[in-house]
């Protein structure tokens, strides 16, 4: 048993000391093996089914073929896997009541709400980039070791598309984390974000002439992935540019965890 | 120091802590005791920062807990059995515990030995019975060897031997000079444990006394007497101002007198005493009788006789 109670040291508490705690938090938990090594599976497999689907075709069938889309389209599935883990960051703190200990730990909260945003966001986005660089080169080497066209990252958009898919894949499990923060209940939080990206999309097919351009998913794979201008004459509408999309996203994300973030602070823990 | 004042709480239409004001000072086990429901988590909650009061506010040492620079280093606290996450192992939870608060690494080891869970550091913790849950939860609020330490029911679950290592724990951390504040709906373990009381019901402050005083206030407990002695003992404790009735088994049942004062009335009268029993219950009587307005969950047909008899 400690004999003397040690005097508090000077100083205070600060983000340096929350982020250490968080990320030590991620690394510790096997719902992070399970999700991260599902997400990479599952991105790569289906990345290796498509560019696989592309090959021996007829000549004509490669006219506008856009390889970098090819390879980067099977990460959609990378998506829904990554808003499970965005989810589950934050609502498995509040399933086993740790979120108690951590906003006792560190009770202001506007200290421990932008250390475990920024952890997450920083291991998220080097997590998806890392997933969309090799997506990339394994459906590239799919396609051109199959005699279909391939490209490289020096191709037009290429490097833009893969760079972008990435940040745009931790938006969106980003987002999911704000809906963790908003519901603080697992099943809640992937049930809304599998329901707005990706049921919403299903049911707004139901409305005539929809306009489905500011979906995520939409703009995942015709503005961020695609390197083709695809719009067309007659109709149909021209995709938002990359830049356009990405933006939209962040704002995505971000009324996420604004709302989500702003509950935190207020209610009770 | 613990200090709480004017401490009001809403949820919704119900009020679960009451314009609540106490003191909690260092030194002592101060034990919360209340029924089921009557608000002692909840000012728990809100000592430690977790929960916004509606009004009046909560100290440690003088500042609000969300100032505190240092948190882990000046305030323990156990609010719930299981706290941490059942994936992570018992040393990691502490691990991450202690950066928050730049404290140690090394801290965390020293706990796991002081409250004997070594052994099972490297296992999940949600592979812990909940008795070793309550022991890592204890541990937690050593990390950072803090002057005040909070526990919300710490014996809940645990063995024989698990209440007696609280016990005993809770006793040494107040002798070192901490601030030690006990939650439990039990008054026989509080009667062990704590040296004051604060004692509250439907989220209102009952009494705020020392042990002793409570029990002298609802008149002093009664001392069971078994004795061959019978007639004498009768006459001799009535003398000095004891209500003596006979008690089951041929015991007498001594009201107004304490221990000390029956032996020194056998010393005197060389009278011979078998067995020389306080009884508890006498506590908890008090205690019922305090609370018996302000317990909020009860059986209808307790109530329904409850409110005949006070013909309400």
């Amino acid at each position: 048993m400690t004999q003397a109670i040690q005097s508090v040291p000077l100083g205070h508490y600060r983000v340096k000391h929350v982020v250490k705690s968080e990320v030590l938090k991620i690394l510790t938990l096997r719902s992070t093996a399970i999700t991260v090594g599902l997400t990479v599976v599952a991105g790569l497999l289906v990345t290796g089914l498509v560019a696989n689907g592309q090959l021996h075709k007829f000549p004509g069938y490669y006219q506008g073929f856009d390889p970098t889309q090819n390879s980067l389209v099977g990460l959609i599935v990378a998506g829904l896997t990554g808003g499970v883990f965005g989810a589950l960051l934050i609502t498995g703190e509040y399933s086993s009541g740790t979120i108690r200990a951590s906003v006792a730990a560190t009770p202001r909260r506007p200290i421990l709400l932008t250390a475990k945003i920024g952890v997450a966001a920083v291991a998220i986005t080097v997590f998806c980039e890392l997933l969309s660089f090799a997506a990339f080169f394994l459906g590239q080497a799919i396609l051109s070791g199959g005699g279909a066209p391939s490209a490289s990252l020096g191709s037009p958009g290429a490097l833009r598309a893969v760079v972008m898919t990435g940040v745009f894949i931790a938006l969106m499990a980003l987002m999911s984390f704000g809906f963790g923060l908003m519901l603080r209940n697992t099943a809640a939080a992937i049930a809304a974000f599998v329901g707005i990206v990706f049921v919403l999309p299903l049911v707004m097919h139901g409305i005539s002439e929809p306009d489905l351009r500011y979906v995520p998913t939409n703009i995942l794979t015709n503005s961020i992935m695609s390197t083709v201008n695809q719009g067309g004459p007659g109709g149909v509408l021209q995709p938002l540019s990359p830049g356009i999309g990405l933006l939209l996203m962040a704002i995505y994300a971000g009324i996420a965890l604004a709302i989500g973030g702003a509950l935190f602070l207020r209610r009770d823990a | 120091m613990i200090t709480a004042h004017s401490l009001t709480k809403r949820y919704g239409a119900s009020t679960a802590v009451d314009n609540l004001t106490f003191e909690v000072p260092p030194g002592l086990v101060t034990g919360f005791l209340g029924p089921n429901g009557s608000g002692k988590s909840t000012t728990m909650r809100m000592i430690m920062g977790l929960d916004y009061p509606d009004s009046g506010s909560t100290l440690i040492g003088g500042k609000p807990y969300a100032e505190l620079t240092w948190p882990l280093r000046e305030v323990g606290g156990l609010l719930e059995a299981k706290a941490f996450h059942p994936a992570r192992t018992a040393r990691n939870h502490l691990r991450w515990m202690a950066l928050t608060n730049d404290i140690p690494l090394r801290r965390v080891d020293e706990v796991l030995d002081q409250v004997g869970l070594s052994s099972v550091a490297n296992r999940r913790a949600g592979k812990f019975s909940l008795g070793m849950g309550q022991r890592l939860g204890i541990a937690a609020t050593l990390l950072g060897d803090p002057g005040v330490l909070l526990f919300d029911e710490p014996v809940n679950g645990l063995d024989p031997e698990g209440i007696r290592w609280v016990r005993h724990f809770l006793r040494g951390l107040a002798a070192e000079g901490r601030t030690v504040f006990v939650s439990s709906h039990l008054i026989s373990e509080m009667a062990m444990t704590a040296d004051r009381l604060v004692v509250i019901g439907r989220g209102r402050l009952i009494a705020e006394t020392s042990v002793s005083d409570f029990v002298a206030r609802s008149g002093g407990g009664t001392v069971k007497l078994v004795t061959p002695d019978l007639a004498a003992f009768t006459s001799a404790l009535t003398a000095i101002g004891g209500n003596v009735s006979d008690g089951e088994g041929g015991s007498l049942t001594v009201e107004g007198l304490t221990s000390p004062q029956i032996g020194e009335v056998a010393a005197q009268g060389g009278l011979r005493i078998y067995e020389l029993t306080p009884i508890i219950a006498s506590l908890e009587d008090a205690f019922m009788e305090l609370t018996q307005d302000e317990v909020e969950y009860r059986p209808s047909t307790m109530a329904g006789a409850a409110a005949a008899g006070a013909k309400e």
